[in-house]
């Protein structure tokens, strides 16, 4: 008879969880580390970060955790059997991951306008990297969307939206500490 | 989760969120400034605990939430004292 362990109760695909502990290291590492350097120069880090837009950020949040919202809403309507409603949750979920991409092209687009780029300062590779790295975490994230939208199995929903459960989570920690830190 | 937990979830989140941009983009004086970064980052560890308990399902298993929640705790506690290196010096 096998007992059940307390890694049971862990809800999902456990290999996802190990993803997601992996990338909180990694992402968590990066912004210790931005902060590590920008104790050595607080003033420029502050001129530099008067650059950013946060209104744009502050929108594209709103924007992810809605993403969030309605992918975390797709399983409960498949597991209803709403399979058509669910779909239409992840798609819209997806798209909002677009229009994230979207306004963070125009927010790059905007500092390679002003001739900033990421050897300008410190701050702007830190910048750079760490908000590049999510973005491409978004682009993964809006292809697993339509993937489990398309073979929406209710096990496929539920790994598939941890991942961008996930790229949520690393934004609402990385959004405070490079753009509202000051 | 239920869809009711869902939406609360995600008003919380926009809630935090909003209130930790009015913190950033508010004029506050020099002196103050400590608290407002130990604000932001309470407000960011409060949004990270709503995606993992409502999002991604903790809310369901206590013993992973608390351990994540404690984790993330000791990470921001981490970034604020980084953070208050240059204010109090």
């Amino acid at each position: 008879m096998s007992e059940a362990t307390v890694l049971d109760e862990l809800p999902g695909d456990l290999m996802m969880w190990v993803l997601i502990v992996s990338e909180l290291l990694v992402f968590g590492a990066g912004l210790a580390a931005f902060l590590a350097v920008r104790a050595t120069d607080p003033a420029g880090f502050a001129e530099a970060q008067s650059f950013l837009n946060r209104s744009a950020a502050g929108l594209n949040t709103v924007i992810l955790v809605t993403s969030g919202f309605l992918a975390a809403l797709a399983l409960p309507l498949r597991e209803a059997g709403r399979s058509g409603i669910s779909r239409l949750a992840l798609v819209a979920a997806s798209l909002l991951g677009v229009l994230f991409l979207v306004i963070k092209a125009v927010e790059y687009s905007d500092k390679s306008a002003l001739g900033i780029g990421w050897d300008s300062h410190p701050f702007f590779t830190f910048y750079y990297l760490l908000t590049g790295f999510h973005a491409a975490h978004v682009v993964a994230g809006i292809v697993i969307l339509l993937l489990v939208g398309w073979r929406n199995a209710p096990r496929n929903i539920e790994v598939g939206t941890a991942f961008w459960h996930m790229v949520d989570l690393v934004w609402v920690l990385l959004f405070p500490v490079i753009y509202l830190l000051r | 989760m239920t869809t009711q937990a869902l939406i609360t979830g995600w008003l919380a989140l926009l809630v935090f969120s909003f209130v930790s941009t009015l913190i950033a983009v508010w004029p506050i004086p020099a002196h103050w400034q400590a608290l407002a970064g130990a604000a932001i980052l309470t407000l960011a560890w409060l949004k990270a605990r709503v995606i993992l308990g409502r999002y991604l399902g903790l809310a369901q298993a206590p013993f992973w939430a608390r351990g994540f929640g404690v984790s993330l705790a000791l990470f921001c506690a981490l970034l604020l004292g980084l953070y208050l290196i240059p204010v109090m010096l």
